[in-house]
């Protein structure tokens, strides 16, 4: 059995039993209690409301929506292009910023047991396509790594996404949970992300998530095993002497990692749905994320007032650069005017960032 | 208390049992003034219902039963034995339920049901009937079954909310029914501390906030707050902000306006700077009459806006000439300083 602390329960839908996928995580979870539930069937357990999101819980579904998804993105700023493959929805760790807690009505960490199933389907959808680069990540609707002792998702994506030479599986993280990707044979077509941000943020904001030291210590025996990495800078917070901050976490990454294997380095300033501020407010009442000047964006999501988030990218975009020139930095969901002010140079749309970021694909796997 | 057993067990009491009660006078002494513990109504205007008795009488007997101290407790009815008392009945004809042996859960539906029948209920009243059912009836059964009666959704946190309103202080509940402060408001007083609400709901009413204001008030005090480190009542005992609550010289819309512009700069010190300076500089300009320039919403857009008003295609030219003339034009931009983040 494996140990997943966080995990105190699974409830398994009907019909979802029958998935060899189930069988697997059920075994690692031996010892846990199992109950079966009606697929529709909502069971909450604790103090009603919504602010209760049974982390401790894992479902196991048959997911029968679409895996496969355009990133929402936004229209109104530029964004990635990016793919988002649907492994699973919520997450064990409990960052005070994120947007998972506004985001989904259901509660319990949700594993889609059916994915075996859909990966043909997936893979027509990719080879359909031959010209396009899919740019496709786990890490949008939970943390990428942080199920893997239990779902050992790197073992049956690993292989699909090694014989597509039009596609690369990234998946993002808050956690040191490679074990199960390092053991696999398979590196290519993957790359293996984290989410960073300063210390101080990490510690206070990222409830359940390794310090920023173990992350980075994690990414170096990646990297050493060769996988290729990325970085996310993503939200960056201003808080008191963030430069400092967000310097230190420079520094450890100037310590433990090449920056010659990174394919990719993002920025993106905190940004929020309003109905998230109340939520934040309840869930976490002692954090200071939402201290600073936040606007409404075009978009219609909170974020801070332009010219702080100019001189967060301003900063941090220099101190990148001037530790290695080829870090593929970006921006995530920014204006034009942002890029330009920001890091002196835009893609200028959506199409332009996704070029940009497809040759770096291409630099890195051919 | 009880509290696991299922609805359907519950109300199987015989209604034709109640409607079979003949009316017997009891003297309104005995019966207690209290709303008790099966009342719903609050925020009611006793006037029409006292106007209807006295010209037409009391059609409908209020129905009571004996409490465990032998007092009258009314079931339904409360706001007619109230119109009755104002009007100086001494006698007062009911049914009594007491020799019925229901039990309180159930005369506590009854009475809902004799309501939800005949009227809605306010916001308050809505807290009652939650807060009564949650005593007697489990959360779960009170989601599924009871909120969607009071046009509810079923949400954990929406019935918190409702239970967490009906504890308010009773000037607030009061200006809820009232409609002196919004819903909104009186949802983000629920999760406070009673000094913060306090000194809020007095600033409010005080000065005459609406709805709109309310809410800036409420999120930029907050905000400030917890940003500071400083408790709301601490926060609003501050010099500058009771010299507005003080100044004899405005009225109540201007001392509104200018506790929230004085708010907005504590909590939006950059953006309310830069707007100044912004002004400042297009109205220094000396533009035309009729011209304005204006800047996108929070500058979040890079473009600016200039605006002209003109009669007709000769008045524009003059006023384009005009406007090619104005010095320091080429100045005008982002009003923001690099050293000002």
């Amino acid at each position: 059995m494996i140990s997943v602390p966080h995990i105190k329960k699974v409830r398994v839908e009907t019909g979802a039993r029958a998935h060899p996928q189930s069988t697997r995580i059920l075994n690692r979870l031996k010892g846990l209690p199992v109950e079966e539930v009606r697929p529709a069937e909502e069971i909450r357990e604790g103090p009603p409301g919504f602010f209760n999101m049974e982390k401790e819980t894992l479902r196991l579904l048959s997911f029968q929506g679409e895996f496969l998804k355009p990133c929402p993105g936004t229209s109104t700023y530029i964004c990635c292009g990016y793919q988002i493959l649907h492994v699973g929805t919520n997450c064990p760790l409990d960052c005070s910023y994120c947007i998972l807690q506004a985001y989904f009505n259901q509660t319990s960490l949700r594993v889609f047991v059916n994915l075996e199933n859909k990966l043909e389907q997936i893979g027509k959808r990719i080879d359909k396509d031959p010209e396009k680069i899919f740019r496709i990540g786990t890490g949008e609707f939970t943390d990428s790594l942080a199920l893997e002792p239990i779902t050992g998702w790197a073992e049956i994506l690993f292989p699909f996404f090694a014989g597509k030479k039009n596609a690369v599986l990234e998946l993002k993280t808050k956690t040191d949970q490679v074990e199960g990707l390092l053991s696999s044979k398979w590196r290519d077509r993957i790359i293996v992300s984290w989410s960073l941000n300063s210390p101080s943020v990490a510690s206070r904001e990222e409830q359940g998530a390794p310090s920023i030291k173990k992350r980075l210590l994690a990414a170096r025996r990646c990297q050493k095993e060769g996988f290729v990495l990325g970085f996310h800078f993503d939200p960056l917070i201003v808080h008191g002497d963030w430069e400092e901050g967000y310097m230190r976490t420079l520094e450890m990454m100037d310590r433990y990692v090449d920056p010659k294997g990174i394919i990719w380095t993002s920025m993106g300033s905190l940004r929020y749905m309003p109905l998230l501020k109340g939520i934040i407010r309840r869930r976490h009442p002692r954090t200071h994320i939402l201290d600073g000047e936040f606007v409404p964006g075009k978009d219609g999501k909170m974020r801070y007032f332009k010219p702080i988030r100019i001189e967060m990218y301003r900063f941090l975009g220099s101190m990148l650069k001037k530790w290695h020139g080829g870090l593929g930095i970006y921006l995530c969901m920014e204006s034009d005017e942002v890029w330009q002010k920001g890091l002196g140079w835009s893609p200028g749309n959506t199409g332009g960032l996704s070029r940009y970021l497809d040759e770096r694909v291409y630099a890195t796997f051919g | 208390m009880v509290k696991a057993t299922p609805i359907r067990d519950l109300f199987c009491m015989d209604v034709l049992e109640i409607a079979k009660q003949d009316s017997i006078l009891v003297a309104l002494k005995q019966i207690s003034q209290s709303p008790g513990p099966y009342c719903m109504s609050f925020g009611f205007d006793l006037k029409p219902l006292i106007r209807s008795i006295e010209k037409f009488g009391l059609i409908n007997s209020p129905i009571v039963t004996k409490d465990t101290e032998g007092r009258m407790e009314v079931v339904a009815g409360y706001r007619r034995i109230l119109a009755l008392k104002h009007l100086q009945w001494e006698d007062i004809p009911c049914r009594d339920l007491s020799h019925l042996g229901f039990a309180p859960v159930e005369l506590l539906l009854f009475n809902l049901h004799d309501n939800l029948s005949t009227r809605p209920f306010n916001a308050v009243e809505k807290g009652m009937v939650l807060s009564r059912l949650d005593q007697y009836i489990s959360r779960e059964e009170v989601l599924r079954d009871f909120m969607p009666l009071l046009d509810l959704p079923c949400h954990g946190h929406t019935l918190e909310m409702f239970l967490g309103l009906e504890k308010l202080e009773q000037p607030i509940k009061e200006s809820l029914v009232n409609r002196r402060i919004s819903f909104q408001t009186a949802k983000a007083f629920v999760h406070m501390k009673p000094e913060s609400r306090a000194t809020l709901f007095n600033w409010i009413t005080g000065v005459g906030l609406n709805a709109n204001q309310q809410s800036q008030f409420l999120a930029y005090t907050a905000d400030i707050s917890i940003r500071d480190q400083k408790e709301i009542p601490e926060l609003l005992e501050e010099e500058e902000i009771l010299d507005i609550l003080n100044d004899v010289n405005l009225n109540n819309p201007q001392k509104a306006k200018r506790l929230l512009n004085f708010l907005k700069s504590r909590r939006f010190p950059l953006l309310t700077r830069s707007e100044k300076r912004f002004r400042e500089k297009s109205t220094g300009l000396g533009l035309p009459d009729g011209v304005s320039i204006s800047h996108p919403p929070f500058f979040e857009d890079p473009d600016y806006r200039l605006e002209i008003f003109f009669k007709n295609g000769k008045k524009l030219r003059e006023k384009i000439d005009a406007l090619g003339k104005v010095s320091g034009l080429e100045s005008l931009g982002d009003p923001w300083k690099e050293d000002d983040v």
